[in-house]
């Protein structure tokens, strides 16, 4: 074991795997493990920055033909762990089935942030600002890890565990999203409130996937990030408006218990008193989009 | 030894870099290769000055690990602009319209703009500046340079799309 910590890019070492066996297998043996590399968006910011210290060793994943790709089955879309921010808005299958994640992944920095952060990277990082989690989070589906142990899948809702914590071991990699595809007749929509529109940490950021037939909340799932250490959804919101009927009393009440549900954090880009109010805002906008 | 070969073709000649696989692109072009025309700005991926492209793609190399660039890829910087029609389309234009004054911008605005018109020539303003969004320039108010864009994509060579 060695206790140097290297110190610029020119020290970081660096094993391009051909195949995604021979990552796990780097990623299994502590003697050639190395921090995950995808499109180095974040990581070459906090290494640059000090956030994170320089490692010895990264893996890149970026690569890696198994993460690339989005397939769908009869129910599911799947989105390997490399595809790129530009990669989700280019594909018919998420245009499709998925289109609050195409949304989001279009506010992300600019087209050269696009075309090099990967959702996978997006996820791990965690960052409670991170722009893909409210549509991942509406689908109710898994993310996908594997080891040479095997693979392992776990709910996109408790794939977060607390700020900047996810729920993998130091030998797993993230592989890819499976993410049930929006059913017939549904809804999805994407609100993003930031400072600038591109380019923006953001301030308040959701989506919804949703029913409404004849005015009646047939189903309704809400996830908003950045008012908490994690995004989160909404579950008593969503439970509470299931089977009612949205007319100005439910929606203005809806609106309420939205705000009043939450405890959001106060940090230097918003107050909590202002993302309480917002969010109450966007959910009811979300329903009135449902039923418009 | 922690080093990596990589052999590309940047703006159509072959280049061979035996490089620290993160030092990041923007060194390895600018102190390796001796490309000066690409700029740091920022060195955050906040500004957009130092865009290249790569397979296609507009990135920035103060972001990109050299050696996650792969073997054979290609690489077009400013300086291979002049080397193709779009490119000298692109350079005239800019000109023409006074899209430029203090200039630092517009070496990576202008291979976005290239990396846009070359993957779809569309003059919709909108579009432009959406494509153009990770590219800051704190002179022009951006004006003139969707007009240098939008003129140049009306003359776009059929040759030089892909
Ligand atoms: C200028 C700028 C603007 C930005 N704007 C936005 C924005 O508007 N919205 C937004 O949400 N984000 C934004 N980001 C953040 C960033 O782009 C995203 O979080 C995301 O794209 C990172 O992906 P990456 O592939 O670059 O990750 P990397 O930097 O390569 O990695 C990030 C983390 O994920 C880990 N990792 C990567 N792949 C795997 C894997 N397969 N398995 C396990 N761990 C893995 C890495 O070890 C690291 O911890 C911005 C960044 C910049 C620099
Ligand atoms: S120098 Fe790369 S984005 Fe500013
Ligand atoms: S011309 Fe000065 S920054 Fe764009």
């Amino acid at each position: 074991m060695s206790t140097v910590t290297a110190k610029t890019f020119d020290d970081v070492a660096c094993a391009f795997p051909a195949t995604l066996q021979e990552a796990l297998e780097l990623m299994a043996d502590e003697k050639t493990r190395g921090r995950p590399l995808a499109g180095g968006t974040d990581l070459m910011v906090q290494w640059e920055s000090g956030v994170l210290e320089m490692p010895e060793r990264a893996v890149s994943v970026k690569h890696l033909s198994e993460l690339r790709n989005i397939e769908e089955t009869d129910g599911e879309v799947m989105i390997g762990a490399s595809v790129t921010h530009m990669g989700i808005r280019r594909s018919p299958l998420t245009q499709k089935y998925l289109p609050s994640l195409v949304d989001a992944a279009a506010t992300i920095g600019g087209f050269q942030i696009q075309t090099m952060g990967t959702i996978g990277g997006s996820v791990a990082n965690a960052s409670p600002a991170g722009d893909l989690a409210p549509s991942l989070m509406i689908t109710d589906g898994t993310v996908v890890v594997a080891s040479v142990r095997g693979e392992r899948e776990v709910p996109v809702t408790k794939f977060w565990t607390g700020y900047r914590k996810i729920d993998l071991e130091p030998d797993e990699l993230i592989v890819r999203f499976r993410l049930p595809k929006m059913p017939d007749g549904h809804r999805e929509a994407w609100r993003k409130l930031g400072p600038r529109q591109a380019q923006a940490i953001s301030k308040v950021m959701g989506s919804c996937r949703g029913h409404v037939a004849n005015g009646v909340v047939k189903s309704f799932r809400v996830a908003i990030g950045s008012i908490a250490p994690t995004c989160v959804r909404l579950y008593d919101v969503e439970k509470w408006v299931e089977g009612k009927k949205l007319d100005e009393a439910v929606l203005a009440e809806a609106e309420q218990r939205t705000s009043d549900g939450i405890n959001p954090i106060a940090d230097i880009r918003s107050t909590a008193e202002y993302r309480k109010w917002v969010t109450g805002r966007i959910v009811r906008g979300f329903l009135e989009q449902l039923a418009g | 030894m922690n080093k990596v070969k990589r052999t590309w073709n940047i703006n159509g000649e072959r280049r061979e870099a035996e490089i620290p696989p993160v030092r990041r692109f923007l060194d390895v072009l600018r102190e390796d290769l001796d490309l000066k025309g690409t700029k740091e700005g920022c060195g955050e991926g906040e500004c957009g000055a130092c865009t290249v492209i790569v397979d296609g793609e507009p990135v920035l190399s103060c972001m990109l690990p050299a050696g996650q660039v792969p073997d054979s890829a290609e690489v077009t910087t400013v300086e291979g602009l002049e080397k193709t029609p779009g490119g000298r389309l692109l350079q005239a234009a800019y000109a023409e319209k006074g899209a430029a004054q203090c200039g630092f911008c517009i070496p990576g605005m202008i291979v976005s703009s290239y990396a846009m018109l070359s993957r779809d020539p569309d003059m919709d303003p909108g579009r432009i500046r959406e494509a153009h969004a990770g590219n800051i320039c704190r002179c022009t108010g951006y004006e003139k340079i969707v007009e240098a864009i939008q003129s140049a994509a009306e003359q776009w060579p059929a040759e030089a799309k892909g």
